[in-house]
């Protein structure tokens, strides 16, 4: 999805299905694919190994299974980082200033899929695997910070949002005039205040660590993760900043049939 | 710096511009639908959480209560920005439905088929009428007072008679034990949890239950007055988040 505007030529005549302002539609459709893939495949190893293995982590078989999922994790997560976010700020465009109404238009259809993978990220995080953590802390008593759920949610869900979100920024700020320009309060609020829901695990562990191991989400040691989650409301600004340039930048273009 | 919507520019488009708005239309749609699962689903379950989570915990007393008030924030943000901004009324039943939908997956695949709970002890309850009378209100009146006192007390007095044809069987009496029970009760005690024992169950608490049959209407319409504040609270809110600004530096 990175395009500086020495491609611009070369992207406008590549797709000949698709209109030019659709060009990057394939791939937020593989991305979209490529998720669902892990977050399906994640839960299914979950209810494979879960039970049997996932109970009591002082037995060679929770190191096995759930620990060395941990670890894979953790190097997958500093692989996607550092070489999405590497691609984008080292393709960046240099020539902003030069660029055409219809790449600008382009870009910020593909800023909005961005945006979408990202949701779509928060989705899994925020909803499914969330009260999923609830279900399983239901009927298995946690012994360890390590829990068969959290590895999933905790340490490779919430990285993968921040990641993607931070993907969506990097891109703003790398190839659009106006976020280039200036920060964008709200695309940085619905980054930055979901990833505080990333911090507030601190919080959260060090709270079932003092006070009780069982689980009732309405407690107010699982408030951090509220409050991060309110700054996703920062997208509606963002929709409201990609409207007002669309208006403008459709006017400079002609019409076409 | 902010962005300011050059009015003059509004017309309809045709034409290539027309499909490419309509195009962009689809893109919001998709990424609204997971922003508001997303976002609205984690902030119910962990404010409201286990009101919702099972049969036994949806109580005369604090169910009403606290399941409308929370639930009225996200639909008053976005209906701030989708009506205000895009004269678009629907701002609260695309929050609730996209948080039943969440919900509804949830149940389905992580309670009930992780670790085997039966849906009918793990089903969610519904905001959607209540939703529908916020949303048009709205449009109808255009006042953000008028829907903050009367749509919010709307949202909350519909949310138990709304709700009764899906929980009221669950609360016939059976005997167990020489004692008397409610359906939904026996479901607790029949499926163990760690958040089951009595000193995490915190419902019927108080002396408001001895008003007997009086307590949920009580329930329903404190909540009333507290859904008419929280509602321009979280408007304000869901305005201020959706801020056009550009910054010099963060």
């Amino acid at each position: 999805m990175a395009t500086t505007t020495e491609h611009v030529s070369l992207s406008t005549e590549t797709p000949k299905s698709l209109p030019w302002y659709l060009i990057d539609l394939p791939k937020y459709l593989k991305g979209f694919g490529l998720l669902t893939v892990i977050y399906v495949s994640l839960r299914l190893y979950q209810g494979a190994f879960a039970v049997a293995h996932g109970l009591d982590s002082s037995e060679p078989a929770f190191e096995q299974y759930w620990m060395r999922l941990f670890y894979i994790e953790l190097a997958v997560i500093a692989a996607v980082a550092s070489g999405i976010w590497g691609y984008l700020w080292t393709t960046r465009d240099r020539n902003l200033d030069q660029l055409e109404p219809k790449e600008e238009i382009r870009r910020y259809f593909t800023l909005t899929m961005w945006i979408s993978i990202y949701t779509f990220a928060v989705y899994w995080a925020g909803s499914y695997f969330a009260e999923q953590d609830n279900s399983w802390h239901q009927v298995a008593i946690r012994d360890t910070p390590f829990t068969a759920n959290h590895i999933i949610e905790f340490y490779f869900n919430f990285p993968l949002y921040v990641i993607l979100g931070g993907c969506a920024w990097l891109y703003a700020r790398t190839r659009l005039p106006l976020y280039a320009k200036g920060i964008s309060l709200p695309l940085t609020l619905a980054v930055f205040g979901p990833f505080m829901i990333l911090v507030s695990v601190g919080f959260n562990e060090w709270g079932h660590t003092f006070w009780f191991r069982e689980e009732f989400f309405a407690a107010p040691i699982h408030w951090g993760f509220v409050i991060g989650v309110w700054f996703a409301l920062g997208v509606g600004g963002i929709l409201l900043q990609g409207v007002t340039r669309l208006i403008e930048l459709l006017d400079k273009i002609e019409d076409a049939d | 710096m902010s962005a300011q919507i050059p009015i003059s520019t509004f017309k309809p488009y045709r034409g290539e511009k027309a499909r490419l708005v309509r195009a962009y239309d689809y893109l919001i749609l998709v990424l609204a639908l997971f922003l508001f699962i997303g976002s609205f689903h984690l902030h119910f379950a962990l404010t409201v959480g286990d009101w919702d989570f099972w049969v036994d915990w949806k109580d005369r007393q604090w169910w009403p209560l606290v399941t409308p008030l929370i639930g009225i924030t996200f639909p008053a943000a976005v209906q701030a920005v989708l009506w205000d901004k895009f004269r678009l009324p629907m701002g609260a039943t695309l929050c609730v439905a996209a948080l039943l939908l969440g919900t509804w997956v949830a149940r389905v695949f992580a309670y009930h088929y992780w670790n085997f709970f039966p849906i009918n002890m793990v089903l969610p309850a519904t905001m959607v009428p209540g939703a529908l009378v916020l949303d048009t209100l709205l449009m109808l009146t255009n006042s953000l007072t008028i829907t903050s006192i009367f749509g919010g007390a709307a949202f909350a007095l519909l949310f138990y008679p709304t709700n009764w044809p899906i929980f009221g069987m669950f609360h016939q009496p059976v005997e167990v034990a020489n004692s008397q029970l409610t359906i939904a009760d026996l479901f607790g005690f029949q499926y163990i949890r760690t958040g089951m024992p009595e000193y995490l169950r915190i419902i019927e608490r108080g002396t408001l239950r001895t008003y007997g049959q009086y307590a949920t209407p009580l329930s329903a319409f404190c909540s009333a007055l507290l859904c008419s504040l929280m509602y321009p609270l979280w408007w304000h809110i869901g305005k201020w988040f959706a801020s056009t600004r550009y910054l010099a530096k963060i």
